[in-house]
């Protein structure tokens, strides 16, 4: 069913009069703030999977766990359910987070590059594979079933994953795809 | 290139499409594959959605079975293996009183799946068969479904995370067993099955069936 787009305030969305789904939303992104977050948030990135998100006491010694590890260690007993892991947890959210950066510079800039529309289409399939809310609750159901076996402390990582779950959340509410067409052929 | 387009009218009607990449509309038509603005492929139609849909449900409905059988994980204790399959790591969760996670992972792991593929293959049916069902009850149900079957990951991130906890050799460690990668491929044949379906056809089918209603009557 065709929709008019009518002129909205920013914040707004337009929805479809069919079905009442959202076809258009006039959030406030301009590329460059988008920028700025989304080199925060590749920033981020590095600790968040690096760092440990959790340090277990157990048997006299002190093991520290971070998001790349769980992923890597499964790869030779079950490789699919490693990768699936990786993309969702790891891959996904940052290639998402590195396409946004890359589309909102070109547009800050005012550089029309032709690979910009291909950008575009993985951006918009990425959105849907991007899980790092689904980790973080994972997260908090494996903490509460390890608090039966040993002594649980939350490492620096955690509070850097929490910073990039924020970050990355703002980034895709305020991410919009019609916008970035429109802006992308006005070039 | 680009004619206006009237609210209110389908785009089928007035000979529109829409660019499922670019969100911009253009003349439909054999010739017309690509679309003039981002030059990606435009159809009317997601092609071969219900072909495509049925094949990953089908898929999902096999390999939920030995999610569901065998086990999960390995807990290896001084040398001894503990399977565990995902019913009986919930069981275990209520018997050391958290019920609140137990219920999180029943929810995730068992009910989510079940609905999900149950709910598409209903929607589904009811597009190919024309059930007479409201068009925005199943558009409802079907988002609901493409949300929350995200979910469902959070047994395979917990799993990771088992595994990577428990890392002692032969005196405490975790495995992931068949049924991980069983469980991962039913999560993703459900998520790509709800991407294939296109939610258009709901009501081409209504409309389909309303035509057909129609034309009954007037032969009367």
């Amino acid at each position: 069913m065709t929709s008019t787009i009518p002129a909205m305030d920013p914040g707004h969305v337009a929805k479809c009069i069919r079905c009442s789904r959202v076809v258009y939303n006039n959030s406030s992104c301009n590329p460059s703030g988008m920028l700025a977050l989304c080199l925060t948030a590749l920033l981020i990135t590095i600790p968040a999977f690096n760092l440990p998100l959790i340090s277990l006491h157990l048997l006299s010694i002190t093991e520290d766990t971070n998001l790349l590890q769980g992923a890597f260690m499964m790869i030779n007993i079950a490789p699919i359910v490693s990768f699936v892991v990786l993309f969702c947890a790891v891959i996904a959210p940052t290639l998402l987070i590195l396409c946004i950066t890359i589309s909102s510079g070109c547009l800050a800039l005012h550089h029309k590059h032709h690979l910009l529309p291909k950008l575009f289409k993985v951006t918009r399939h990425l959105i849907h594979w991007s899980m790092l809310e689904v980790y973080l609750v994972s997260l908090m159901v494996a903490m509460f079933k390890l608090m039966n076996y040993a002594d649980l402390y939350i490492g620096m990582g955690f509070y850097f994953f929490i910073a990039l779950l924020v970050l990355n959340t703002t980034i895709i509410s305020h991410y919009s795809n019609h916008q970035y067409w429109e802006k992308y052929q006005s070039l | 290139m680009k004619t206006v387009a009237i609210a209110g009218q389908t785009g089928k009607q007035q000979g529109l499409q829409v660019c499922s990449t670019c969100g911009n509309h253009s003349e439909q038509g054999p010739s017309y594959t690509q679309c003039p603005t981002c030059n990606n492929d435009i159809y009317l139609r997601k092609k071969n959605s219900l072909q495509k849909t049925w094949a990953l449900l089908i898929t999902a409905i096999i390999f939920i079975i030995p999610a569901n059988i065998y086990p999960i994980t390995y807990l290896l204790k001084n040398n001894i293996l503990y399977p565990d399959t995902i019913f009986s790591g919930i069981v275990s969760l209520v018997e050391s009183e958290m019920v609140g996670i137990a219920l999180i992972v029943f929810v995730a792991s068992i009910l989510v799946p079940i609905l999900k593929i149950a709910a598409l293959i209903i929607i589904v049916l009811a597009v190919q068969l024309r059930w007479k069902l409201s068009a925005t009850k199943q558009l409802l149900i079907f988002t609901f479904v493409d949300w929350v079957g995200r979910w469902s990951i959070l047994d395979l991130f917990v799993i990771s995370i088992m595994v990577a906890v428990f890392d002692k050799g032969s005196l405490l460690s975790v495995y992931p067993g068949i049924a991980a990668t069983s469980f991962t491929i039913v999560v993703i044949t459900t998520l790509f099955a709800a991407h294939c379906f296109d939610t258009r056809l709901i009501w081409d089918s209504q409309d389909a069936s309303d035509k057909q209603n129609y034309n009954i009557q007037e032969h009367k």
